[in-house]
């Protein structure tokens, strides 16, 4: 039996009738049609999937999308501050490499977007720390950590608001 | 050079980072149907029978295919037919399972989830065979026979031979001979984007295929053969892809269960495997096992060597005879060697199949390779710097294709290296013999040629189109596997034109538009594709500046143009911009401008050498790397943070297969053990040291695009047998094989203070 769920995503207020076994991402995906947010395994391994959820993130493969009644949903597509302007991680990631085949990008991306909210000068061991849940398997890492250290400075530079 | 050399915005990124670049998992069509597959639970056996009269009868279930009712095309599951790297030897579905979770039986259905719980209402009986998961059991007397296609005791093609002057008369002139056997793990490719595909039929009998693959044409090619269609009924698209690392070139099973599903259905299908189906239905890298023998003289000179290899295929062909040719040819070099005599085999086993992946067979033999180098070193009290640079490839030697070398690239990269290193010093610095934690340095090097020339008759071809507003367009056939190629290929486009890179649009990922392309695999995109869309473009500026001489009646020749501006040279008042040319003109249509390049090549190679510092800690056997220092030379970087990225990236997996990484068959029943990413553990962000990349272009190479080469394989390659040699550098203990877990270290640490005691 579907369940009516009342979600905000991106800022726009949805309501969806969803199957109670369908993953938040499944949902995300194929219901809202936000196919920025990638399946990497399905099974919480890679963070491919991370959204923020109410601010935080998590793997949207393990959250149900019934779980999420009057949650507050980021996805990739919600990061622009306008249609005409990048987010700074968005930026430095087109900027210093951290971006190969891209299929981990959303993910590393709002990752990176949790921990800087969280943690907005954070030490190369502390980015190594938060995106530890994410699997990339192009850039041997080096490169996503640079992005997200200069898009911190960038930040609390207040150079490019959030 | 204005925009070659210069890490432009990557034209593919931006859809990247903020959600909107299409993967072919990400396509969705009116009133398409999910298909699955069902994998065999046993690992050698032939079907008795399939029952899929409760399947059929589910709500919701569409379509149920079995061998019984798809075409039996004997085909190429690899995109080379007809060349020597690739076997013929797949159904689309088999009477005969030959490894464990091969597919058996496709459903399409309302939704995944009940094509999913489907699977499980179609019956499958086996009879049970004997199987073999080793090489050394498939090669038994009496082992059973899984390709009635193959050759003799389960090999897939006739032993490769490789001889160079004459063996016996070097080692007869060795001061010191060594031997020894090698043996190289399971690593598989491990792309995040699981296989994918969707297909869908018009009413003309056209099929579109939207799928994650590196070889466009050649999907095309093989589909078209297997289901009879001609070339121009099959549209294979793909815009971006998740990665693939070689192993996307096959077409795997669902690319034909997914077409015949939306034939049926007559509705479009979409089909993507979990991440366990990509680890057991994908492709991984060959299992090897090497014996290598070298005669040294006394002042290091490598004077004889000999080696045997065997690669494990599992149960199909796929690139077996590719990655055991090139894997096998390349001993003939890096370390140059007069008297060389090199034996090569590839046999089918009941495990999940080997694939291409990069590195293509090198990886496996010059791990064993460059480990001995290291042996015969401390044999001959020697540097091993001293001794690789001593024997190093270097101009005019013979590569493993048989063409000359150019340049000194390698000698050039151990040089730049040892330096970077501070090796001189770190040669004369105390080791702590007693400590818990004990730090060593070592080094490995690695040649790999740009496209699979001369093994497979490759050429690249771009088309370039000038518009009416002086922008132009690129058409190619090359894939976007990641790699920032389309980037690298506009930039050349814009280089040879004169134009700003804004101005170049890259058009690709279209079988029915854009230029034939074998696809994205062998370092080729850059080297091939680049100097033909140089070529093009050099026709097309050709053709402007013919235009813009008429008009203004100067030679075309003493025209220039750069930044979009076309000028007459020396003459700075006589300017146009390359808009105003195009355009039309009272009297003067606008131009159609459109230049075509094929380039077949000649052969080029690149070359590494990486230095590696790890520590190993002597109380749990756990091996940390460091530090790397990654010294490349790849002729002219086009894109130097793209170019980076690579090596980064290669770095990541080699320390994997090196370390970490190994996909596990059980070889009792030949079940995969580790299909998932929490038990197949490859480097996370914690995991990864810092790397001091260094990339020089001191050996250009005449055959590339301003002499740029390829990168995508060489950095996966060296890595292995630095940290190899990086153990035994911190702990006095040789391993032999990949990958070096700590249960290994802490017995070999257990036997060598045995043996010292």
């Amino acid at each position: 039996m579907k369940r009516v769920v009342e979600v905000t995503i991106n800022g726009e207020r949805h309501e969806l009738a969803l199957e109670p076994y369908r993953s938040l991402l499944d949902v995300l995906r194929n219901e809202v049609g936000l196919t920025g947010t990638k399946k990497g395994c399905d099974v919480g391994d890679c963070g491919a999937c991370t959204v923020l959820l109410d601010g935080k993130p998590v793997n949207s493969c393990l959250v149900l999308g019934v779980e999420v009644a009057g949650c507050d949903i980021v996805t990739i597509e919600g990061l622009q501050p306008d249609p005409e302007r990048l987010h700074p991680l968005q930026e430095s990631f087109m900027k210093h490499g951290g971006a190969q085949c891209g299929f981990c990008t959303p993910g590393f991306v709002m990752m990176a977007k949790a921990l800087l909210d969280e943690n907005p000068n954070p030490t190369e061991e502390e980015i190594r720390f938060g995106i530890a849940g994410n699997i990339c398997r192009c850039t041997g890492y080096t490169r996503i950590v640079t992005a997200i250290q200069e898009a911190a400075k960038e930040l609390s530079e207040g150079r490019s608001p959030a | 050079m204005n925009v070659v050399g210069t890490s432009v915005k990557r034209t593919d990124i931006i859809g990247k980072v903020t959600g909107t670049a299409q993967y072919a998992g990400d396509v969705k069509l009116a009133g398409m149907l999910h298909g699955k597959i069902k994998r065999s639970t046993v690992a050698h056996a032939n079907i008795k029978r399939i029952d899929i009269s409760r399947a059929v009868a589910f709500p919701g279930v569409k379509a149920v295919l079995t061998h019984e009712n798809v075409p039996r095309v004997l085909h190429y599951g690899s995109p080379h037919p007809r060349s020597a790297s690739v076997t013929c030897d797949q159904y689309i579905l088999d009477r005969k399972v030959r490894y464990w979770g091969e597919g058996v039986a496709a459903v399409a259905a309302v939704s995944e989830e009940i094509a999913e719980e489907v699977l499980d209402l179609i019956d499958v009986e086996y009879e049970p065979l004997p199987g073999v998961f080793t090489v050394e059991a498939a090669q038994a007397s009496g082992a059973p026979v899984i390709h009635e296609t193959g050759y003799a005791n389960n090999l897939l093609f006739k032993p490769v031979v490789v001889t160079r002057g004459d063996v016996a008369k070097g080692f007869a002139q060795a001061d010191l001979i060594i031997e020894g056997e090698y043996e190289t793990g399971r690593p598989t490719p491990a792309y995040m984007e699981p296989n994918v595909c969707v297909c869908q039929w018009d009413n003309t009998g056209k099929l579109t295929v939207w799928v994650s693959t590196q070889t466009a044409f050649m999907v095309r090619g093989i589909l078209a053969e297997v289901l009879g269609l001609p070339l121009h009924k099959v549209r294979v698209l793909v815009d971006h892809m998740g990665g693939g690392f070689g192993a996307k070139q096959d077409l795997f099973q669902h690319e034909f269960l997914c077409a015949l599903l939306a034939k049926e259905t007559r509705h479009p299908v979409r089909m993507e495997y979990t991440r366990g189906e990509t680890f057991v239905g994908g492709r991984s890298r060959h299992p090897c096992k090497i014996w290598l023998r070298q005669g040294f003289r006394k002042d290091g000179t490598v004077v004889a060597r000999e080696a045997r290899m065997t690669y494990n295929s599992g149960a199909y062909g796929s690139h077996g005879p590719g990655v055991t040719i090139v894997g096998t040819s390349a001993l003939t070099s890096l370390y140059r060697c007069e008297n060389v005599h090199l034996e090569g085999r590839c046999v089918y086993t009941n495990t999940p199949i080997a694939g291409a992946y990069r590195g293509y067979g090198v990886v496996q033999t010059y791990y064993a390779l460059d480990i001995q180098m290291d042996e015969a070193a401390a044999r001959l009290g020697m540097d091993p710097v001293e001794l690789k640079l001593r024997n190093a490839v270097r101009e005019g030697d013979l590569a493993p294709s048989g063409h000359p070398i150019v340049g000194h690239g390698l000698e050039d990269c151990i040089r730049r290296g040892a330096q970077e290193a501070g090796w001189e010093q770190l040669r004369r610095r105390p080791h702590e013999p007693d400590g818990t934690f004990r730090r060593g340095w070592g080094m490995g090097c690695e040649m790999h040629g740009s496209s699979a020339y001369p093994g497979i008759k490759e050429q690249g071809n771009a088309i370039v189109k000038m518009n009416e507003d002086g922008t132009a367009v690129l058409l190619t056939g090359a894939a976007g596997l990641g790699t920032g190629a389309h980037t690298a290929l506009a930039q050349i486009v814009a280089e040879e034109l004169g134009l700003r890179f804004d101005d170049v649009a890259v058009v690709h990922g279209d079988t029915d538009i854009v230029p034939w392309d074998i696809g994205a695999f062998a370092s080729h995109t850059t080297f091939m594709v680049g100097r033909a869309a140089q070529m093009a473009a050099s026709e097309v500026k050709r053709q402007l500046l013919q235009r813009v001489g008429e008009q203004i009646e100067v030679a075309p020749e003493d025209l220039e143009v750069r930044d979009s501006v076309i000028a007459v040279r020396g003459v700075a008042a006589k300017r146009m911009t390359v808009r105003e040319a195009m355009g039309p003109k009272p009297g003067i249509p606008a131009a159609n401008l459109v230049g075509n390049g094929t380039y077949t090549p000649t052969k080029s190679y690149s070359f590494a050498a990486h230095f590696v510092e790890v520590q190993v800690d002597t109380g749990t056997g756990q091996i940390d790397v460091l530090q790397v220092v990654p010294v490349h030379e790849v002729g002219k970087v086009v894109h130097p943070v793209a170019a980076a990225g690579q090596i980064e990236g290669g770095i990541q997996q080699g320390i994997g297969h090196t370390l970490t990484e190994d996909y596990i068959v059980d070889l009792t029943n030949g079940r995969s053990l580790n299909a998932g990413f929490v038990d197949y553990k490859m480097p996370l962000s914690m995991d990864m040291p810092p790397i001091r990349t260094i990339i020089l272009e001191t050996a250009p190479d005449p055959g590339g695009p301003y002499g740029a080469k390829g990168i995508g394989e060489d950095p996966i390659i060296a890595i292995g047998p630095a940290i190899a040699n990086a153990i035994y550098d911190a702990v006095g203990v040789r391993f032999r094989h990949f990958p070096i877990t700590p249960e290994q270290v802490l017995a070999a640490l257990k036997d060598k203070t045995n043996a010292d005691a």
